[in-house]
């Protein structure tokens, strides 16, 4: 996956468990949610583009989209090996972020794909 | 949806792929243009000292909890007092900043170097596909829609019975324009990606009033509650070790 590939530079370990104290480095928690929008992105073009080519219509290619969605996260979460909090200030990030941003290039890639193979 | 259309292929191979591509470039040449525009500008010593005590005054907000409390009074006194405190703004110079703002003619060149940039290509692509692909039936969406995307989705026919789902060339741009940002920020870096981001805080720094952000930090710095997070650590520190001996 591209640009997954620097996601070690990770955070700082939360090594806490007595009390609740946030020592994240700003900087590597940017950076690791970068990379998360960089593979969200990434894949939500080409998962347009192969919902397109095999010719997914309707709620068919939505479900694909929340498919790869799911899959990108547990990519990212092995990624992370599962130790998410001390990459990640929260579960929302590996889950959510980037979640809408993706659907637009999705729908256009699907859109395109599909029309170039399947409509003419 | 009781037929379908049948499209040629020529509409594929001359409306649909062109203009699609035609988009990608144009972005990529927005792109390079306005970081060829971009002067560099030498920003105001004044400004750059403001901004770096609040980022001070922010770093001992957010570290508060790791120093004793002693000297987190200390600091804090040192950022917020009435008297020399750095974040403490005179009354009377409040205004002056603005105006000193506006008198800059460098930031409005900026502003209006990238404002065009980013304008002059969209109309004249807009204007292209007008002239040329007006009126094309150029792709359909794989998924259907309600009666009101209608307007949006067939700008440039104004056929009533076409189904939704089937898209003008006029509109494929717009799709085009809003969906590709994805890509741009893959293939060009983050900085075509901040870029929008970044020039509405431009518009927004227009009127930005320095005091007031200061003013905004001592505040949020007054009503930090100390709590020192240390003390307990060293029990802690003890178990830890406790369990590497053992």
């Amino acid at each position: 996956m591209a640009g997954r590939n620097d996601s070690g530079a990770s955070g700082k370990k939360s090594s806490d468990i007595t009390n609740d104290l946030q020592i994240f480095n700003t900087e590597n928690l940017q950076s690791n949610m970068k990379v998360i929008y960089y593979s969200r992105t990434f894949l939500s073009i080409i998962g347009g583009v192969i919902a397109g080519i095999l010719g997914f219509t309707g709620l068919t290619g939505f479900i694909f989209y929340f498919l790869i969605m799911a899959i990108t996260s547990v990519g990212l979460m092995a990624k992370a090996k599962f130790s998410v909090q001390s990459y990640f200030d929260s579960w929302n990030r590996i889950l959510l972020d980037g979640f809408l941003g993706g659907l637009m290039s999705f729908v256009l890639f699907w859109t395109f794909a599909y029309d170039i193979v399947h409509i003419f | 949806m009781a037929e379908d259309l049948v499209l040629d292929t020529a509409i594929r191979d001359w409306v649909l792929i062109p203009l699609s591509v035609v988009m990608v470039l144009i972005g990529i040449l927005r792109y390079f243009v306005s970081k060829l525009m971009r002067s560099s500008q030498i920003p105001d010593p004044k400004i750059v000292k403001e901004g770096q005590v609040i980022v001070r005054a922010r770093n001992l907000r957010a570290g508060a909890n790791f120093i004793p409390s002693k000297s987190f009074r200390a600091r804090r006194v040192y950022f917020s007092n009435e008297e020399n405190g750095l974040l403490h703004v005179p009354k009377g110079q409040a205004q002056n900043a603005q105006a000193q703002m506006f008198s800059d003619p460098n930031m409005a060149m900026d502003m209006m170097k990238k404002n065009l940039s980013m304008i002059i290509p969209q109309t004249l692509t807009f204007a292209w596909v007008n002239f040329f692909f007006s009126g094309f039936v150029a792709a359909k969406i794989p998924f259907p829609l309600t009666q009101r995307f209608r307007s949006m989705l067939q700008n440039g026919i104004d056929l009533s019975t076409v189904d939704v789902s089937y898209v003008s060339s006029r509109s494929w741009y717009f799709l085009n324009l809003f969906g590709l940002r994805g890509l741009f920020s893959l293939i060009l870096g983050e900085e075509n990606a901040t870029d929008d981001t970044q020039r509405m805080m431009q518009m927004g720094g227009f009127g930005f009033d320095p005091s007031k952000s200061l003013g905004a930090e001592k505040d949020s710095l007054d009503i930090v509650q100390h709590e020192w997070a240390l003390p307990k650590f060293e029990q802690r520190a003890e178990t830890v070790l406790k369990n590497l001996v053992s």
